[in-house]
C-alpha cells in the first residue's frame, strides 16, 4: 500500500494509536474529576458523588452534558478569536504532550512490530518541553481576552510561575539525561528495564519535578492562577460552557500527563517490577505482555494522579512571593547542585 | 512533488504569511501570536533538515520563553489600536524605499545559490541530531561555546544592575 | 590568550566583591589591582609567556599587534581608573558590578581584536555590547540616562541582527566561518559575498559610529553617565576599530577594488558631518560626542589605506584619541555645568586643570608635539602611500583645520572669558594623573619611535 510514497498502514496504524491515547487521555481526565471529588470526600469524611448511576459513577457524563448545554457567554469587549483560542490552545498542548510517551511494550501484529508510542523522536523529552513551554499561552491568551483585571492578573501570575518552574523543572531533568545519555524516551524507558529504576539514582532530582510538575499543572499548593479568594475565579472567570469546561479538562490531562511522564522518567516506565518481561512473553505471548506493560504504566501514572488530588486536599495554598522565592532561591539552587553532584559522580565511576 | 517538498512550500508559505502578519497587524497581540506561528513554521523546516535538536529548541526558547515576556510586557501596559502613534507620512516612505532595496539586494544574492539542488533533506545526515551537535559543541566550537558563558554572565549583571531597586 | 581569561576571571571577582566588601574603596582598591595584574599579565604574553595553555582550535590567533593594542586598551583602561573610578559612585549603588561590566567588556575586546572565525567576531561585539547598554542606562533615575539604554539597546540589536545577516550571507557564499581559509578572490562575482560583506560594513560602522549610522552617538554619549560615556567613547570604539581593520584586512582584502571607494566616501562623510555638526554644539560634554564622530572618521582612514602605515596609525590615534579624551571626561564629570559657558575662567580657578584640558584639546585637534597630530599625521601618510585618494586626505587636513575651531573654543572660554567657577574639586592624586596623561601625550607626540621600537620588540 503505497500511495505518494508513503506507507499508509504506517500513517493507519499510528492514527489508531493517536485515536487510542487521545481517547485514553480524555476518559482517564473526565474520571479524574470524579476520582478528585471522591478523594476530597474521603479526606474531609464525607462520601462525595453517589447519586449518577453506581457509586456515582456517571457524575463525570453528567457534568459533561451539563457544560455543554449551559449558554455559551463571550464578553463584548473582549477579542473574540483570542478568547476562543485560549481554550483551545490549553486543550491542544495539554493533549499533545501525549505523542513522545512509550505506553508499553511493542505489540506483534500481523507480523508487523508495532511500539505503543507515536513518534520516538531524537529529541524526545524535549519535545515534552517544548509543549509545555506553549501551555502557558492557553492561560496568557484567554485571561487577557476575558478583558477583566482578575483575570489579566491570574493569568500572568500563571504565566509567570510557569516560566519560573520551567527553569527547575529542565535542570533536575538534566540528570536524569545524564544517567541515561539520551533525549529519546524509549531509551529513557529502556535504561531503566529490567534494572534499576532511576528514582534510585535521582531522589532529590525526583522531588524537584515534582514540585515543578505540580506548578505546571497549577494544582495546589501552586493554583495561584485560579486563587478564588484573592482572584473570583482566575483566569477562567470569564469563561462558560464548554470552554470553561476545556480548561478544567485540560487541567486534569496535564495530571495524567505528568503522572505518566514522572513514572516513565524515574520509575521504570512501563516496566513491571520484579518480572522478566522477556521470559514473560514466552508464556503467555507478546501482546498480553504489552497490554500488562501498559496497564504497569497506567497504575504508576494513576497513582500520582491521586498524589496530587491527596496534596490539593491537605496543604493550603502559597503566597504568590513565597512561590517565587521557592521556585528561584531554593529550587534552581538545588537542582544545579543536584546537577553537579550527578555529573562528578558519574564522571569519577567511569575513571 | 513529494511529500517532503510539499510541506516544505506549506511550511515557506505559513511562515511568510505570519511573518507579513506580525508587521501588519494593529494589534500588538496579533503580532505576537503571528510572530509565534513564524517560529512553528521555521522549526517545522529545521525538522525538514532533520535538525530536531533546532527545531525544539527554538521552540523552547522563542516560542515558549521569549514571546510570552514580550506578550507580558504587552499585556500590562495595555498596548491597543488606540495608542499608534507613527503617524509621520516621510517616514513611513522612506522606511518602505529602504525595505524595499535591503529586500532587492537580498533578491540578488540568494538568485543564484544552488537552490534547486536540495530544498529539504528529510532523514538523512545526522548533523543536526543531539547527539553530533554536542559532540561538534564540545571539541570543534568548545571556544565560541565557553566565550558565550561570559557573555550570559555579563547579561546577568546586566539584569541584576537594572533590576534591583536601589 | 592570557588578558582573555584573567580579565573574565577578574569580572566574577569584581561580582563578588559587591557582597564581600561593604565599602566601596576597597572595590576600588581591588579593581584597580585587578586591571595593573591584567596589564602585567598581557605584557608577559607578549614576551612569550602564557600562564594557560589554551588549544583555541583556530578561533582565535593574538598576534603581535593585537596583544601590543591589548596592552594600549588596558593601560587607557587602568588610566581611566584612576581618574574616574571615584565618579563611578555618583552613578548608582552597583559599584562592583560596574567593574565587572569593564572588565567583561575588555574581554570582549581582546577577542574582537584576535579573532581569526566570525563566530568569535560576533560574541565578542556582542560582549562588548550588552554590558554597554547596561552601563548606558545605569543612571536609573536619570530620564536621559534611560532614553539613552534604550535608543542604543534597540539600534544596537538591529545592527546585531544585520550583521548576523551578513555573516550568514558570507557562510553561504565562502563555506566557512574562518577569515583566514574564505578564499575570496575566487568568489569576486559572488552576489551572496558582496551582501554578506556590505551587511557586515554597516553593523561595523554602526558599532563605530560612522556617518550615516551614527545617530544614536550623541543621545547615547549625551545621555549617558559621564563616566560611562568616557569608555565607550574611547576605548571601547578603538577596540572594535581594531576589529573592523582586522576583519577587512584578512578577510575581504583580495575584493579591496570593490569597497575601497566606498570606505572613502564613508569616512569623508563622517568627517564632514562629525564637525560640521560639533561646531554648532553647546554643551561641551555633546561636542565631545560629535567630535567622537570625526575622529571615527579619521580612523576610517586606515581601513581606506590597509597597509602598515595605517596599521601604525591606528594605534597611535588609539593612544592619542583615548588618552585626551577620558582625560577630558575626566574633568567634565567633575564640573557641574557641561555647557562652553561652565569652563568660563577656569583658568584662574584651577589653573593647572585648566593646562591639562588646554593639551587635551591641543592633541585632539592635531597641534603638532602632541600625540594627536602624530596621529592624525600618521593616517593621511597611510591614504598617501596607498596611493589613488588625495581628495580624502585634503578633505581630511581641511576638517582638521574646522575640528580645531570648536577645540579651541574651549580653550578660549577657559583662558579668554570669565566666569563663576563650575568645578567641583579635585584630589591631588587625581592631579598627578592627569598631568601624567598630558605628560604621555606630549612624550608620545615627541618620540613615537619608542612606542614603534616596543611593539616590534
Amino acid at each position: 500500500m503505497y500511495l505518494l510514497a508513503i506507507d499508509w498502514i504506517f500513517i493507519i496504524e499510528k492514527l489508531v494509536l493517536i485515536a487510542a491515547i487521545v481517547t485514553l487521555s480524555m476518559v482517564v481526565a473526565m474520571y479524574a474529576t470524579y476520582g478528585e471529588r471522591k478523594v476530597a470526600a474521603f479526606i474531609q469524611d464525607r462520601i462525595g458523588p453517589n447519586r449518577a448511576g453506581p457509586f456515582g459513577l456517571l457524575q463525570p457524563l453528567a457534568d459533561g452534558g451539563k457544560l455543554f448545554f449551559k449558554e455559551e457567554i463571550i464578553p463584548l469587549a473582549s477579542s473574540k478569536f483570542l478568547f476562543i483560542l485560549g481554550p483551545l490552545l490549553a486543550m491542544v498542548t495539554a493533549l499533545l504532550t501525549s505523542a513522545v510517551i512509550p505506553w508499553g511494550a511493542s505489540m506483534n501484529i500481523g507480523n508487523r512490530t508495532v511500539p505503543l508510542q507515536v513518534a520516538d523522536v531524537n529529541i524526545g523529552i524535549l519535545y515534552v518541553f517544548g509543549v509545555v513551554s506553549l501551555g502557558v499561552y492557553g492561560i496568557m491568551l484567554g485571561g487577557w481576552a476575558s478583558n477583566n483585571k482578575f483575570s489579566l492578573l491570574a493569568a500572568i501570575r500563571g504565566a509567570s510561575q510557569m516560566v519560573s518552574y520551567e527553569l527547575a523543572m529542565g535542570l533536575s531533568l538534566i540528570a536524569v539525561l545524564m544517567l541515561t545519555g539520551s533525549l529519546q524516551m524509549s531509551v529513557i524507558v529502556g535504561e531503566q528495564y529490567n534494572a534499576v529504576w532511576n528514582i534510585a539514582y535521582q531522589p532529590i532530582g525526583f522531588i524537584i519535578f515534582f514540585i515543578c510538575a505540580l506548578a505546571e499543572t497549577n494544582r495546589t499548593p501552586f493554583d495561584l492562577p485560579e486563587a478564588e479568594n484573592e482572584l473570583n475565579f482566575g483566569y477562567h472567570q470569564e469563561y462558560s460552557s464548554m470552554k470553561l469546561g476545556f480548561y478544567l479538562f485540560a487541567e486534569y490531562i496535564n495530571m495524567f500527563i505528568s503522572g505518566v511522564i514522572m513514572a516513565t522518567l524515574y520509575f521504570g516506565g512501563y516496566d513491571i517490577p520484579f518480572v522478566n518481561e522477556a521470559s514473560l512473553a514466552q508464556h503467555i505471548g507478546e501482546n498480553w505482555v504489552a497490554l500488562l506493560t501498559f496497564l504497569t504504566l497506567m497504575v504508576k501514572a494513576l497513582f500520582f494522579v491521586f498524589v496530587f488530588m491527596w496534596i490539593r486536599w491537605t496543604i493550603p495554598r502559597f503566597r504568590f512571593d513565597q512561590l517565587m522565592h521557592l521556585g528561584w532561591k531554593r529550587l534552581i539552587p538545588l537542582a544545579l547542585l543536584n546537577m553537579v553532584i550527578t555529573a562528578v559522580v558519574i564522571l569519577w565511576l567511569k575513571k | 512533488m513529494n511529500i517532503t517538498q510539499l510541506l516544505f512550500w506549506l511550511l515557506t508559505v505559513i511562515a511568510i504569511g505570519s511573518a507579513l502578519m506580525i508587521v501588519t497587524s494593529k494589534n500588538p497581540v496579533y503580532s505576537v501570536l503571528g510572530l509565534i506561528v513564524t517560529f512553528f513554521a521555521i522549526s517545522g523546516h529545521y525538522i525538514l533538515m532533520n535538525a530536531q535538536f533546532l527545531a525544539i529548541v527554538n521552540i523552547i526558547v522563542y516560542a515558549g520563553a521569549i514571546m510570552v515576556l514580550f506578550l507580558f510586557v504587552i499585556m500590562l501596559m495595555n498596548l491597543s489600536r488606540a495608542t499608534e502613534t507613527l503617524k509621520n507620512k516621510w517616514l513611513q516612505i522612506v522606511g518602505a524605499i529602504a525595505g524595499s532595496c535591503l529586500f532587492l539586494v537580498l533578491i540578488a544574492a540568494l538568485k543564484n545559490t544552488e537552490i534547486k539542488k536540495n530544498l529539504v533533506e528529510m532523514g538523512t545526515g545526522d548533523i543536526g541530531l543531539v547527539k553530533s551537535l554536542g559532540r561538534e559543541l564540545f571539541t570543534t566550537f568548545v571556544v565560541p561555546f565557553e566565550i558565550s558563558s561570559v557573555l550570559f554572565l555579563s547579561a546577568m549583571i546586566g539584569a541584576v544592575v537594572i533590576g534591583k531597586k536601589e | 590568550m592570557n588578558a582573555v581569561l584573567l580579565s573574565g576571571l577578574l569580572g566574577v571577582v569584581m561580582m563578588f566583591a559587591s557582597f564581600l566588601f561593604r565599602t566601596k574603596a576597597p572595590v576600588r582598591i581591588l579593581a584597580i589591582l585587578g586591571m595593573a595584574v591584567l596589564l602585567v599579565a598581557n605584557v608577559l604574553d607578549t614576551k612569550g609567556i602564557h600562564f594557560f595553555h589554551v588549544n583555541t582550535t583556530g578561533f582565535l590567533s593574538f598576534t603581535g599587534y593585537a596583544l601590543f593594542f591589548n596592552t594600549i586598551v588596558i593601560a587607557c583602561t587602568l588610566i581611566f581608573f584612576l581618574i574616574s573610578s571615584k565618579d563611578m559612585q555618583k552613578v548608582g549603588n552597583h559599584y562592583a558590578e560596574y567593574f565587572a561590566l569593564i572588565f567583561f567588556i575588555l574581554t570582549g575586546i581582546f577577542l574582537v581584536t584576535a579573532f581569526t572565525n566570525l563566530l568569535i567576531l560576533f560574541i565578542g561585539i556582542e560582549i562588548i555590547s550588552i554590558p554597554l547598554y547596561i552601563l548606558t542606562g545605569s543612571a536609573k533615575k536619570d530620564l536621559k540616562s534611560n532614553e539613552a539604554a534604550l535608543k542604543y539597546f534597540l539600534m544596537g540589536a538591529f545592527s546585531t541582527g544585520v550583521m548576523l545577516m551578513g555573516i550568514a550571507l558570507i557562510y553561504g557564499a565562502t563555506g566557512t566561518f574562518d577569515i583566514t581559509k574564505m578564499n575570496i578572490a575566487g568568489l569576486l562575482k559572488s552576489n551572496l559575498l558582496t551582501a554578506g560583506m556590505l551587511m557586515l560594513l554597516f553593523s561595523m560602522c554602526f558599532k563605530v559610529s560612522i556617518a550615516p549610522f551614527h545617530f544614536w552617538t550623541p543621545d547615547v554619549y549625551d545621555g549617558a553617565p559621564n563616566v560611562f560615556t568616557s569608555f565607550m567613547a574611547t576605548i571601547v570604539k578603538v577596540g572594535i576599530f581594531v576589529g573592523f581593520l582586522h576583519l577587512f584586512y584578512t578577510a575581504f582584502d583580495a575584493i579591496a577594488l570593490q569597497w575601497k571607494i566606498w570606505m572613502a566616501v564613508l569616512a569623508a562623510l563622517t568627517l564632514l558631518v562629525g564637525n560640521i555638526t560639533a561646531v554648532f554644539q553647546q554643551s561641551v560634554k555633546r561636542m565631545l560626542a560629535y567630535s567622537s564622530i570625526s575622529q571615527a572618521g579619521f580612523m576610517l582612514f586606515a581601513l581606506v589605506a590597509m597597509n602598515e602605515t595605517a596599521h601604525e596609525g591606528l594605534l597611535l590615534y588609539a593612544i592619542a584619541y583615548c588618552l585626551a579624551t577620558i582625560g577630558v571626561f575626566g574633568i567634565i564629570s567633575k564640573m557641574t555645568d557641561y555647557s562652553f559657558d561652565g569652563f568660563n575662567g577656569l583658568a584662574g580657578h584651577q589653573p593647572l586643570v585648566a593646562l591639562c584640558v588646554a593639551i587635551f584639546m591641543l592633541s585632539l585637534a592635531g597641534i603638532p608635539l602632541s600625540a594627536g597630530f602624530l596621529a592624525k599625521f600618521y593616517m593621511l601618510k597611510a591614504v598617501i602611500q596607498a596611493g589613488g585618494y588625495m581628495w580624502l586626505v585634503i578633505f581630511g587636513v581641511l576638517m582638521a583645520a574646522v575640528s580645531a575651531y570648536y577645540y579651541f573654543r574651549v580653550i578660549q572660554a577657559m583662558y579668554f572669558k570669565e566666569g563663576p567657577n563650575h568645578f567641583s574639586g579635585i584630589s591631588a592624586f587625581e592631579k598627578c594623573v592627569l598631568v601624567g596623561i598630558c605628560v604621555l601625550i606630549v612624550f608620545t607626540g615627541l618620540f613615537p619611535n619608542i612606542i614603534f621600537g616596543w611593539m616590534y620588540f
